[in-house]
């Protein structure tokens, strides 16, 4: 109980978003502005932001009897000026040879039918007051090629959060079947968590609960990269500015040929982000608070240093190596030994094929190597105990080699298989000859086969080292932390 | 009972009259409180305020009888209505008529049935829960049915809890005998209006969110 209290400080509920973050930088005249959208459409338009084009505004029952349907473009989007959360939204996805069109839900929509949305419109039945409402055509953003699996039909949207001039959170809005083309998330749509310095996605929510593969067409959600991710941060923060909003949601679609296009600012942003970045957003809000942010450039960097959560993912994108810590998790396989597993008591622990444990990315080592006991404990007793016994009277000296030494106990050598071999090590402590196991491994969630030497680790911290010979494949970051810590 | 009640009993004011006028901000109060610190969500505070006061005229069982049938009525007329294509006002006075005729059959039926408790109910609270269905639909309309369902049960929910609360007897005495206590009410509300705390049903809806904080 006091955990989940003291775990959810950072998380920012309705009456904090309310009260700490809308009301004191949301002005009212503000407000006005972002929940009409074809005025703040006009402002940011004016301030050279990129907006979708206006086709038609219809604002009383004179102007929708004389409008030219005819002028309208194959494909368009009907929108009420006040409406909110994507409610009173048609999207009109392309023409019939009758000079009808058809919605997204492949319905047939007819001039009646638009008259009679738009007429919904005038009652103000999407407005956010009830009050009567205007109409207005706009520009269909084309969707970009990259998001075309992911998206049902209508156009992905981009969320950021902006609050003193630093995008504080990012998502991914995808639209699905059950939304009707719509990215809006209570809609049904899909929320992706993006990580605000690289614009890569990470989990996913749909209804508020984690998903993997979007519904319709079944493909991974995480790991997706948004192109223009800069442009759109940038982008973002500019309407902040421009809207006057404190705590703004800017919405941002792509355009395949216009590039990003900003659809709306939200006073009211929605707090489902935070689930879909698994992430609480008061938490980032308050280490934001007060600071003086110069520019977009300033404030994008504060963002991408504060809430990028997962930068060494680039390096791993340009190297295609995975970046390891200095500590890090490994799994060792557990030998499939004729003896069996003996745990401390005694008995038996053969249902386990593998242990994990925490081990020493040491680059300063050549070979991995483990602990003696952790080895036995691994079924490598017998050997163990073999190659102590043979060793024990072999003379050792200063000028020993492993071809010198490994012909002394050929016979034992050849009884124990591929799996062991030996290996001579010099160091400041002199010369020792130790065993060599073959070893299955699994490090940063790659498999690899490893020779571990073997020898007495009992007085030091870690009973593994991984060293050199092993990590062809990796990239060692010693800022970086263990990101999971097992046993918890 | 306090001095100041019965000084206003003493001018004709009927007890009932006065208990109900210092219980509502009471529960006015209690449906801010279900909204902040619980976070049940409900149509503002007029709904579930009058839905309360319309269960206790009518009583519980035969209230929320009438308001179920009006419910479906409504939601299914709205779903019939659909394909007509009418405007917003037509279309809901459409909604209301129907709803009256059933209404209108349902006190048919109760007074058929020998459940003379339902026909002899006031009509005017009777009415206000026909109203409230506007309410309902527009909701379903704008939000879907999913949201508007789920409104609708956390109004009726609150309501519910509100009629509880009123016909209470601890409850009654203490209003009764210490009307003062309503000032109270300021306090509450200045501390509901001022708190910024997570309310109980985000500490379930963000449970993931919490739960990862500790990696």
């Amino acid at each position: 109980m006091f955990t989940l209290i003291k775990n959810s400080k950072g998380l920012l509920g309705m009456n904090a978003r309310n009260l700490s973050y809308i009301r004191p930088n949301n002005l009212q005249g503000a407000i006005r502005l972002a929940n009409n959208k074809l005025k703040s459409k006009e402002a940011l338009f004016k301030a050279g932001i990129p907006v979708p084009k206006v086709f038609g505004i219809i604002r009383n029952r004179h102007e929708l009897e004389v409008f030219k349907w005819g002028d309208l473009p194959k494909s368009f989007v009907l929108k009420p000026n006040h409406g909110r959360g994507g409610g009173g939204i048609k999207v009109i996805f392309g023409q019939n040879k009758d000079l009808s069109w058809v919605s997204t839900e492949g319905k047939k929509v007819t001039i009646k039918d638009l008259r009679d949305h738009i007429m919904d419109i005038f009652e103000g039945f999407y407005s956010f007051s009830g009050t009567s409402d205007i109409a207005f055509f706009e520009e269909r953003i084309k969707l970009l090629k990259v998001f075309k699996p992911y998206s049902y039909k209508g156009i992905p949207d981009i969320r950021v959060i902006v609050y003193n001039k630093v995008p504080v959170m990012a998502m991914l809005r995808l639209p699905t079947r059950e939304s009707e083309g719509k990215a809006n998330l209570h809609l049904g749509g899909i929320g992706l968590g993006v990580d605000v310095a690289t614009g890569v996605t990470t989990n996913a929510v749909m209804h508020d609960q984690l998903i993997e593969k979007t519904p319709d067409t079944k493909f991974k959600l995480s790991g997706v990269k948004i192109p223009y991710w800069k442009d759109i941060l940038e982008i973002a923060i500019k309407c902040q500015e421009i809207s006057k909003l404190g705590y703004v949601g800017v919405d941002i679609a792509i355009d395949s040929e216009r590039g990003p296009v900003v659809l709306e600012v939200n006073a009211h942003a929605g707090l489902s982000i935070q689930i879909a970045n698994l992430s609480p957003l008061k938490y980032r809000l308050k280490k934001i608070n007060g600071l003086k942010v110069k520019n977009e450039a300033h404030g994008i960097r504060i963002a991408q240093d504060l809430f990028g959560g997962e930068v060494e993912e680039e390096i791993e994108d340009i190297s295609g190596k995975q970046v390891l810590g200095i500590i890090e998790t490994i799994k060792i396989g557990i030998m499939n030994h004729e003896l069996g597993i003996k745990n401390k008591e005694g008995g038996e622990l053969i249902e386990k094929k593998e242990i994990e444990l925490k081990a020493k990315i040491d680059t300063g080592a050549d070979r991995s190597s483990i602990d003696e006991e952790l080895a036995r404990k691994l079924g490598y007793e017998k050997v163990i105990d073999e190659f102590k016994g043979v060793v024990k009277d072999l003379e050792i000296g200063n000028n020993a080699t492993k071809e010198i030494l490994d012909e002394k106990i050929k016979d034992k050598l050849e009884k124990w298989g591929d799996d062991f071999d030996t290996v001579v090590i010099k160091s400041s402590h002199g010369v020792s000859y130790r065993l060599l196991i073959k070893m299955n491994i699994e490090l940063s969630g790659i498999k690899l086969i490893s020779k571990m030497s073997v020898t007495d680790r009992s007085h030091l911290e870690f009973p593994v080292i991984i060293g050199r010979r092993s990590l062809g494949r990796f990239l060692v970051d010693p800022s970086k932390k263990t990101k999971a810590v097992f046993g918890k | 009972m306090s001095n100041i009640i019965q000084l206003i009993a003493s001018q004709g004011v009927s007890i009932e009259t006065i208990y109900l006028i210092l219980a509502l901000p009471f529960i006015a109060t209690l449906i801010a409180a279900f909204r902040q610190l619980i976070g049940i969500k409900s149509f503002g505070i007029y709904t579930p305020l009058v839905l309360t006061f319309a269960f206790w005229a009518i009583g519980i069982k035969y209230g929320l009888a009438i308001f179920i049938v009006i419910f479906l009525t409504g939601t299914a007329v709205r779903y019939i209505l659909k394909n007509f294509r009418l405007l917003y006002m037509p279309r809901m006075a459409i909604v209301l008529t129907v709803i009256s005729l059933a209404i209108l059959v349902l006190l048919a039926l109760g007074g058929y049935f020998q459940k003379t408790g339902l026909a002899s109910t006031s009509i005017l609270p009777i009415l206000i829960l026909i109203t409230l269905i506007e309410k309902f639909i527009s909701t379903q309309v704008e939000k879907g049915f999913r949201t508007a369902a789920f409104l609708s049960v956390e109004t009726l929910a609150i309501s519910i809890a509100g009629y509880y609360f009123i016909i209470w007897d601890v409850f009654r005495d203490l209003v009764l005998s210490h009307p003062e206590y309503i000032l109270l009410l300021f306090v509450v509300n200045i501390f509901l209006g001022k708190w910024t705390g997570i309310r109980l049903s985000e500490y379930l809806r963000f449970r993931k969110v919490i739960k990862n904080v500790d990696k």
